[in-house]
C-alpha cells in the first residue's frame, strides 16, 4: 500500500539531477528492462521497472532501502533495450550513490556488502593509480565479515584455489618470469599525486549534492 | 591499410590475471605490423566500481590525455575500459565546461578531444579488416568456438560498435581463421556475472554456469571472448564454479586474440596459452 502522505515528491528531482538520471521522467513502465534482464531470470523480485516507477512517485525510503539494487550486475541490457532511451543501468547507479548517502546521514541502512566492495576497490585505485587485487581483498573481507580473522578466513575460503592457480599459471608470483613479486605487490604509477587530487575532487563534488 | 600506430591501454588485468591477453594482444598487432604504444603511467579505469561518473570522467580523461598529446588513437583489450573511455570522451566532447572543470582538478587531465578509443576487436575487424589479416594467415585453426562478447561491446547503445542482440563481428574473425562458430546467440551477449562475484559469488556462478553450459552443449571446443573480467570469471574461477555447482566442464576459454594469433603461425608461448587456467593443449592440435 502506498501511504500518500509519506511520500518524497522530490525525489525523482534528486535522481534527474544527477548524471545519468536525466531521462527518468521519460519511462512509460513498459517493463522492457525487467522483461531482458539477467538478474531478473534468477532473482525474481528483482524488478528494475518497479524501482523506476516507485522513485517517480516519491517513495524515497522504500527505494534506497531495496536490498536488490545491490544485485544489478551493470551489463547494460536495460540500457540498451529502453525504447525511451532512459538509461537504466545509470539510473540504478544513482540511486546507488543516493542510497550510500542516506546511509551516511543514518536514515538506511545497506545491507549488502557491496559498498564496502566498491569502496576498498576505489581504494586501491586512489593509493596506487591501478587495481590492487589482494590490497582490495584485504580491506573488503575483514569489514564485511567484522572482524580480520574471520575476514581472513573468508577470504581464503573463496580466493585460496584460485590464488595458487594464479601462481601455478604464473600470473602471480615468480613463475612466470616477470619478476618475483609480479602482482603480488601493487603495480604503482609515478603520479598518485593526481590520483588523490582526482578523489578530492569527486568528493567535493559529492559534498554539493 | 588505415592504421599504423596506436597508443595502448592493456588494463590492471594485464599486469597478473589476464597476462595472456595482454601477451597476445601485442604479438599479434607485432605480427600485423601495427605499432602500439603502452600509454605511459596509465591509471585504471574504475571499472564497473567507479559509480559516481564524475570520477568515471577523471580517471578516464588522464589516459585520453596521454594519448591525445601523442595524437594516437588509444586502443584497449578490455571491454570495461572500453567502456568507460568510450562513455568519457562522449561526455567531455559534449561539455567544455565539464572538460573545463577537469583540467581545473590537475593540467595532466587537459583534453581537448581530438582522438578516438578503440576496443581490440574494432581495431581488427573495422580498421585493419579481414583482407588485410587475411593475407598474413598462415595456419587454419579448425576449431568449433562460442563466440562470447559479453556487455560492452554491442551496449550500451552511445559506446557500442556491434550489435547489442546478435554482434558479428568476433564470428567473423573466427570464420576468417578457419574456425567453426557454434549456435550461441543466445548467449553471446549475456553477463558473465563478474561484477558481482565478490558480493553475491551465488548469482555469478548461476550466470557464468549458463554460459559454460550453453557452449558445453553446443559441441564447442573452446569459448573465445574479449574482456578480462569475463575472462577472469569462465576461465580462471571455472574450477570453483565446477565445484560449487557439482558440474563438470573442462571448456578452454582463450581470448579472440589468442586463437587469431595461432593463425598467423604466433608460437602458442608467445601468446600465453600456458597461461590460461584451464587447459588449452588440446585446442592446439586442431590448428594446422
Amino acid at each position: 500500500m502506498i501511504k500518500t502522505w509519506e511520500l518524497d515528491p522530490n525525489f525523482k528531482n534528486e535522481i534527474l539531477n544527477e548524471l545519468g538520471g536525466e531521462n527518468l521522467t521519460a519511462c512509460y513502465q513498459c517493463s522492457t528492462c525487467t522483461l531482458g534482464c539477467p538478474i531478473t531470470e534468477l532473482v525474481p523480485s528483482y524488478n528494475p521497472r518497479k524501482i523506476i516507477q516507485m522513485s517517480l512517485l516519491g517513495m524515497r525510503t522504500e527505494v534506497l532501502s531495496n536490498p536488490d539494487l545491490w544485485i544489478c550486475a551493470i551489463c547494460q541490457t536495460c540500457t540498451a533495450r529502453c525504447p525511451q532511451n532512459v538509461v537504466v543501468g545509470d539510473v540504478l547507479a544513482v540511486i546507488r550513490l543516493l542510497a550510500e548517502k542516506a546511509e551516511e546521514a543514518g536514515e538506511i541502512k545497506i545491507e549488502s556488502p557491496r559498498p564496502l566492495f566498491e569502496t576498498a576497490f576505489l581504494h586501491t585505485v586512489e593509493k596506487y593509480g591501478r587495481l590492487y587485487d589482494i590490497g582490495l581483498a584485504m580491506e573488503y573481507y575483514p569489514k564485511r565479515e567484522g572482524s580480520f580473522i574471520k575476514g581472513q578466513k573468508a577470504m581464503m575460503d573463496d580466493y585460496m584455489a584460485f590464488g595458487m592457480r594464479m601462481f601455478f599459471k604464473g600470473k602471480m608470483g615468480p613463475l612466470g618470469g616477470h619478476g618475483l613479486l609480479k602482482g603480488v605487490l601493487p603495480s604503482k604509477i609515478k603520479q598518485r599525486d593526481v590520483m588523490k587530487k582526482i578523489f578530492k575532487w569527486v568528493e567535493e563534488k559529492e559534498k554539493e549534492r | 591499410m588505415s592504421v599504423e600506430k596506436l597508443a595502448y591501454l592493456p588494463g590492471c588485468p594485464s599486469e597478473a590475471t589476464a597476462l595472456e591477453q595482454h601477451m597476445s594482444t601485442e604479438a599479434v598487432f607485432e605480427k600485423l605490423g601495427v605499432e602500439l604504444v603502452e600509454l605511459e603511467e596509465w591509471n585504471c579505469c574504475g571499472a564497473a566500481e567507479a559509480e559516481d561518473q564524475n570520477l568515471v570522467y577523471a580517471l578516464n580523461a588522464r589516459n585520453l590525455a596521454i594519448a591525445e598529446k601523442d595524437n594516437l588513437d588509444i586502443m584497449t583489450p578490455c571491454s570495461i575500459c572500453y567502456y568507460n573511455l568510450a562513455r568519457t570522451n562522449n561526455a567531455l566532447k559534449a561539455n567544455e565546461e565539464l572538460r573545463a572543470e577537469i583540467k581545473g582538478i590537475d593540467p595532466s587531465l587537459e583534453y581537448n578531444g581530438t582522438i578516438t578509443p578503440k576496443h581490440v576487436i574494432d581495431v581488427l575487424v573495422n580498421d585493419i579488416g579481414l583482407e588485410e589479416i587475411k593475407s598474413k594467415l598462415v595456419k587454419k585453426v579448425e576449431l568449433k568456438v562460442a563466440p562470447y562478447y559479453g556487455c560492452y561491446l554491442g551496449r550500451p547503445p552511445e559506446t557500442a560498435f556491434d550489435d547489442p542482440d546478435d554482434p558479428v563481428l568476433m564470428d567473423q574473425l573466427i570464420e576468417l581463421i578457419g574456425g567453426e562458430n557454434v549456435p550461441f546467440s543466445a548467449m553471446k551477449t549475456k553477463c558473465c556475472g563478474g561484477p558481482l562475484m565478490m558480493t553475491r559469488g551465488d548469482l555469478a556462478f548461476e550466470m557464468a554456469r549458463k554460459i559454460l553450459e550453453t557452449a558445453k552443449n553446443a559441441g564447442a571446443d573452446c569459448i573465445a571472448l574479449a574482456c578480462p573480467l569475463c575472462g577472469m570469471m569462465l576461465d580462471a574461477k571455472q574450477p570453483d564454479v565446477e565445484k560449487a555447482l557439482n558440474v563438470k566442464f573442462e571448456m578452454p576459454i582463450v581470448y579472440i586474440t589468442q586463437l587469431l594469433g595461432l593463425a598467423l603461425g604466433i608460437d602458442s608461448s608467445k601468446l600465453g596459452l600456458q597461461k590460461n587456467v584451464v587447459d588449452t593443449k588440446k585446442i592446439l592440435g586442431k590448428v594446422v
